[in-house]
């Protein structure tokens, strides 16, 4: 007979509350990252769980392998990439969402109800018998022998994945990257010599130095190609006329 | 502790085993091959592994055993035959996604960006359709034949993810194309979720995975109802989503819209036979015994889908919208025979199958040939006329029209004839009048098409029949020509799966 | 070779030939087609001759097996009453080919289309008839929608495209039901017996039938065929086909076609549900006196030409069903009789119509005026195609109009003296556009009309030929339709009412 000890009854209903409330707030937080970093507690509460049942392996490989690696993976992309703004959440067909939540509601309260009336009705047979030459003994023995042909489909899978993301993401040069040195002849070839010596940094000879503002070209006009260009697409662009420098004397004589 | 090797049989497991090799010869052709040849070399490799999986497959077709790999997979004769009905759509199938017209050139540029611009001038192929197809092809052979649940989910993912990347993949209004992927692929993975969630109530119900031992568990008696009860509605979510059975159908019209009509018709004719497949797997084996639990719930998904799919397709007015309402409809027909649960009812579902996949297959090949200079137009409204400009394509469609309509002479006279009298007979009678009635509805909308390029003159747009190609041209003439034959003699195919057709336990 | 499979292989064999003559060659293609047509007459005159119309089992039977697993057989053979209308059916295709030399040309596509539809849709009018196979009956009786479509909406005239849509869907919708009772009828088959579709077989079933069950089942047959024959209120749909369809297909429409409705009353009703049949008489003779009564005014008060004689046939078509459900020999007799009349007086006054259409060009009765002195010999025609529509003793129709009446009446006096009525109403819808169009002054645009030529009078001819001959002397046809229609009614346990003063409660 599997009892459930006090201890494991204290920490369940401690963690599980805070493991559903983070996976709702995942949904309702504006900003990706807030989502990931609430997806990231969900996945250790559940290794939580998974170690207190006995199921050591199961627990570290939940922490090292979705945690630990596809969750920080994630949460480079969305540094690197930069989106972090929330999508729009516009209502195509009006009155969807209080009856999509209602619907919720009322499958969630009858899943109660019926679970909340089961009982399991025989012996569980509980990890230590499953566990007695060793858990990750036994995972191994069932992956490679009774469960070894699904185990060698989801490499497949895995191949597949791969395959998609390729797909999706790898961009074909239509025209071979140029060189530096190419680059640097289209410099000094191209109709001014204005970026021959490179373009300026953010914020040079502006009022700031930040990465998002943009620098001041020698007529005091604000040169919005110092800045990176992806905080451009993200709309992190200051706007550069509050830092031109009206009061300096545009005219300039040239001299032989 | 011991440690017993498994034993796998290769030689059931080999059509499998071939696709896949297929499917990691045409990823290396990817990585390696010249991109001058690889969609001559990738088309190559795609049809020889479907035919030497069919051959394969032929070469086992007597055998059976609960034992193909550990208990994971069932080799069956109705096994045999699913998987035979994929395969055959898959090679049909593969002949239309060789033109490549229909895809994008390059998945990762963004619509309407100089980048696409300068891929299309550069006539860039995505030639991994071919290995994805593969893949899902892979996961479709196992889908019917697995027999835990186990491999049941990772079979299920495998024929899904390769499916939601292809429908992104259109090479026109590629925004629809890209939303209907992600629809698809969240709705899946939602599906799979409840699915999963099913697996888990199921395992605690009967304390197995594996079909026999549920079906163990529900004759012993000894387990909670409750449990049972969730596992069987969750495990029929996931699986109803597949096929596209309403409530679960709100993806199929959009993702048939948007993916690639090549893809739409493999889609629509393959998952179709490898989700029934599964359904009747998992209904006839695991669940056979407890009956009277989902019987109700099913037979009223069975009648809100055939009457749902038949009343909407009316308002279509979009060609591949309404042959996915049809397909709604279809899907229908088809829980009829899950739910005769019977002999004669698995032996109607797989000849439904076979004659409803080779006739779907054939539609969308006549639908990727009506273009004009932007390519494909879907539109009804512009197909007016069509009889006029191309008589014999307008008449082949027409013929695959009246087929899903169930006119006889065609095969799907046969296969509504066989899977209502099935249902029938094991006393639903309600089905069989809700499905006469909205087979009723369902011929107002073919017969609107019909019209529309018989009767109507056409419409000076541009909107043209291009030539087909060869093997397009092998699609459609095949497909129309099986649809015929079944509909005259399908005694010798009739004959073949009642002989064959069984669930080993 | 089987007479009946032989006379069915000809028009095909002949579509064959029509089909690989170059459309341009249109006068070889009507020839083609002519001789076909004229080939199989004689075929169906030589049939006539060696039937034996004193054995009231079928003959020319041929059976083979077509679909063995659900017990479906190619199964033909005749007894009097489809030999009747066979022979009907065989005479009036060649006659309508020659009348209609030129319909075909007016159409959307070829002539040649024209004609292949028209010789696959005699094979299938023999078929339908000949078949003693539900299963096969069912094929025959859906499938000859599809020509017919495509003949009304691709040759005919004004709203043609929506006339044949409507056509389509009611028949469809009739076919759909009738496919729920057969599904029915092969599934308690199943139980009794092993599956079979054989109508000798199924007409023992309904002894193992609940009332309900047979009721349903009748309905479901009932229905289709009172689409078919049409009886009000389920005739909306004739008179729009027949006037937008060319006059060849309006006479294989109601000549052919919609007897199929009323052979099928006998063949199937009558004889698979005999209970079912007694319960409804009473309300079918309330529909079929109804018809009588409604077709007539309708026809009275029509101002087109091709409506007046549709609703005219609605009327007719009251009258057969009356008789058929009157459940007496004669009343039988009587209604056998009258689908053959009614087969040539309709077609003689659907040609002689069609040619006063084309000449004049416009349908509407007001238009014509005088014609007896302009076109003599296309005005008596007409003349005596309506006179025989009117039931003038003498002419073929009064024969089977009193049959019917004497038979209804030993049985139902009520409803009979009621269908006098419609006598007296035909009169009025027959000689108001006789005096019209025919007598009086020669209004203007008449003058110049020019008379039937010689390929019309070889048409019109052996049409008026039977009317009148028949009317003097049907001894030969009733002698073979006597004892099918006792035949019919004594294997079910019908009789006679025994004629006494007091007869008819």
């Amino acid at each position: 007979m599997l009892t459930i000890q006090t201890p494991e009854a204290v920490m369940f209903w401690f963690l599980a509350p805070l493991a559903v409330i983070s996976a709702i707030g995942m949904l309702l937080v504006k900003k990706a990252v807030h989502s990931a970093l609430l997806l990231a507690w969900v996945m250790i509460t559940l290794a939580i769980f998974y170690i207190a049942q006995d199921a050591l392996f199961l627990g570290i490989v939940q922490i090292v392998v979705y945690t630990g690696a596809v969750m920080m993976l994630f949460l480079f992309i969305l540094m690197l990439v930069g989106v972090d703004a929330s999508d729009s959440l516009t209502e195509t067909i009006r009155g969807l969402r209080p009856i999509a939540i209602t619907a919720a509601l009322g499958f969630g309260g009858l899943l109660v109800s019926l679970i909340g009336r089961a009982t399991l009705g025989r012996e569980a047979a509980g990890l230590v018998d499953a566990n007695s030459e060793g858990n990750v003994q036994a995972l191994a023995k069932l992956l490679f022998s009774t469960y070894v042909w699904p185990f060698e489909v989801v490499s497949a899978l895995l191949i597949t994945a791969a395959l998609g993301a390729m797909v999706l993401a790898h961009h074909q040069r239509s025209v071979p990257r140029a060189t530096q040195r190419e680059q640097a002849i289209a410099r000094f070839r191209g109709a001014s010599l204005g970026s021959a010596a490179g373009l300026p940094n953010p914020g040079v000879f502006a009022r700031h130095n930040a990465v998002d503002v943009p620098a001041l070209l020698p007529d005091g006009s604000a040169a919005p190609n110092s800045i990176s260009a992806t905080l451009k697409a993200r709309g992190d662009m200051l706007e550069s006329t509050q830092f031109e420098l009206s009061e300096v004397d545009n005219t300039v004589t040239e001299e032989k | 502790m011991t440690f017993t090797a498994p034993v796998l049989n290769y030689a059931q497991l080999a059509p499998m085993l071939i696709v896949l090799g297929g499917a990691l010869i045409g990823v290396l052709i990817e990585a390696f091959g010249p991109r001058a040849s690889r969609h001559a070399s990738q088309l190559f490799i795609t049809v020889a592994s479907l035919v030497a999986a069919f051959a394969a497959l032929v070469r086992v077709r007597n055998q059976s055993s609960v034992d193909a790999a550990m208990g994971s997979v069932g080799f069956d004769g109705a096994g045999v035959l699913l998987q035979g009905t994929i395969l055959i759509i898959a090679l049909l199938s593969v002949f239309l996604i060789a033109d490549q017209e229909n895809f994008t050139a390059l998945a990762a540029a963004v619509p309407g960006s100089s980048e696409e611009r300068e891929s299309l001038q550069l006539d860039l192929r995505v030639t991994e359709v071919y290995p994805l197809t593969l893949f899902a092809v892979a996961g479709m052979l196992l889908f019917p034949v697995s027999t835990d649940l186990i491999t049941l989910f990772v079979a299920l993912e495998m024929l899904s993810l390769p499916l939601y990347l292809m429908a992104g993949l259109s090479r026109r209004r590629r925004l629809m194309s890209q939303e209907s992927a992600l629809k698809y692929f969240l709705l899946g993975a939602f599906s799979s979720a409840f699915l999963l969630f099913g697996v888990a109530y199921l395992y605690g119900y009967s304390n197995s995975v594996t079909f026999a031992g549920i079906q163990a568990s529900i004759t012993g008696g000894s387990g909670n109802d409750v449990f049972l009860l969730l596992g069987i509605a969750f495990i029929s979510v996931g699986l109803l989503f597949k096929v596209g059975a309403v409530p679960f159908h709100a993806w199929s019209p959009d993702v048939y819209q948007g993916a690639p009509t090549a893809i739409t018709g493999f889609m629509a004719a393959a998952t179709k036979v490898a989700a029934f497949g599964a359904i009747l797997r998992i209904f006839y084996v695991a669940f056979a015994n407890a009956e009277w639990q989902w019987k109700p719930a099913l037979v009223l998904i069975a009648i809100v889908t055939m009457v749902f799919g038949s009343v909407v397709a009316i308002t279509q007015r979009d060609v591949k919208r309404m042959l996915a309402y049809s397909s709604i409809a279809h899907a229908g027909f088809l829980l009829a025979g899950v739910i005769a649960l019977s002999k004669s009812g698995l032996d109607a579902s797989i000849f439904y199958l076979f004659a409803y996949g080779i006739a779907t297959v054939g539609a969308f090949g006549v639908v990727t040939l009506v273009r004009d200079s932007a390519g494909e137009v879907t539109d009804l409204n512009r197909w007016s006329g069509l009889g006029k400009r191309s008589p014999l394509v307008a008449s082949v469609f027409a013929f695959f029209l009246l087929a899903f309509a169930g006119i006889p002479l065609t095969s799907g006279f046969i296969g509504k004839f066989s899977i209502f009298s099935a249902a029938y007979e094991t006393g639903s009678t309600a089905i069989l009048i809700a499905g006469v009635l909205s087979s009723a509805i369902a011929a107002f909308f073919y017969i609107r098409v019909i019209v529309l390029m018989f009767f109507k003159d056409p419409v000076e747009d541009g909107t043209s029949v291009v030539i087909p190609s060869a093997l397009t041209t092998t699609t459609i003439a095949v497909t129309s020509l099986i649809t015929l034959i079944l509909g005259i003699f399908p005694a010798p195919l009739i004959n073949f799966i009642e002989s064959s057709a069984f669930f080993i336990r | 070779m089987n007479a009946l499979t032989s006379m069915m292989l000809l028009p095909l064999l002949g579509s064959l030939l029509v089909a690989v003559i170059p459309s341009d060659q249109t006068l070889r293609i009507k020839q083609a087609a002519l001789g076909t047509t004229l080939l199989v007459a004689i075929s169906g005159v030589m049939a006539w001759f060696k039937f034996d119309s004193a054995n009231t089992s079928f003959q020319f039977v041929q059976i083979a097996q077509w679909i063995p697993s659900f017990g479906i057989n190619y199964a033909v053979g005749v007894d009097g009453l489809a030999l009747v209308l066979i022979l009907m059916s065989v005479l009036l295709a060649p006659v309508v080919v020659l009348a209609g030399w030129n319909e075909s040309e007016g159409g959307r596509w070829s002539a040649k289309v024209f004609y292949i539809l028209i010789l696959v849709l005699e094979t299938m009018m023999i078929g339908v008839f000949a078949a003693t196979d539900v299963f096969l009956f069912y094929v025959f009786f859906e499938a000859m929608l599809i020509p017919v479509y495509f003949l009304i909406g691709g040759y005919g005239s004004g709203e043609r495209a929506a006339a044949a849509v409507k056509f389509l869907l009611y028949s469809l919708f009739g076919g759909l039901l009738m496919l729920a009772s057969i599904i029915g009828l092969y599934v308690i088959s199943g139980t009794h017996g092993g599956h079979t579709f054989d109508i000798g077989q199924l007409s023992e079933l309904h002894k193992f039938m609940s009332p309900t069950t047979q009721n349903l089942l009748f309905l479901g047959f009932f229905i289709a065929f009172a689409i078919k024959a049409p009886v009000w209120p389920l005739h909306t749909w004739l008179p729009d086909a027949a006037a937008a369809a060319t006059p060849g297909t309006s006479v294989l429409l109601l000549g052919v076609l919609d007897k199929v409705g009323t052979f099928g009353m006998i063949r199937f009703c009558l004889t698979l549900f005999p209970d079912a049949s007694k319960t409804f008489t009473p309300v079918i003779l309330v529909f079929a006196v109804i018809s009588i009564l409604y077709g007539a005014f309708l026809a009275i008060g029509a101002r087109d030409i091709k409506r007046l004689i549709a609703y005219t046939s609605i009327s007719h078509f009251g009258f057969i069903t009356m008789g058929i459900f009157a459940m007496t020999t004669q009343g039988h007799s009587g209604a056998t009789l009258y689908m053959f009349n009614h087969g040539f007086s309709t077609a003689a006054l659907f040609l002689v119509a069609g040619w006063m259409i084309s000449r004049r060009g416009s349908s509407t009765i007001a238009d014509f005026g005088g014609l007896q002195r302009v076109t003599p010999v296309m005005a008596w025609s007409f003349f005596i195609a309506g006179m025989s529509s009117l039931a003038l003793p003498g002419l073929s129709s009064f024969v089977s109009e009193f049959l019917v009446l004497v038979g209804t009446y030993t049985r139902y006096p009520v409803a009979a003296v009621i269908a006098t009525f419609g006598i007296v109403l035909a009169a009025l819808y027959i000689l108001i556009p006789v005096q019209k169009a025919l007598h009086g002054p020669t209004t203007p645009g008449n003058e110049n009309l020019p008379d039937l030529n010689l390929r019309e009078k070889i048409a019109i001819a052996p049409v008026i030929a039977v009317i009148v001959a028949l009317g003097f002397y049907p001894a030969p046809l009733l002698n073979v339709i006597n004892p099918a229609s006792a035949h019919v009614l004594e294997v079910q346990g019908f009789t006679d009412p025994v004629p006494s003063e007091s007869a008819g409660k």
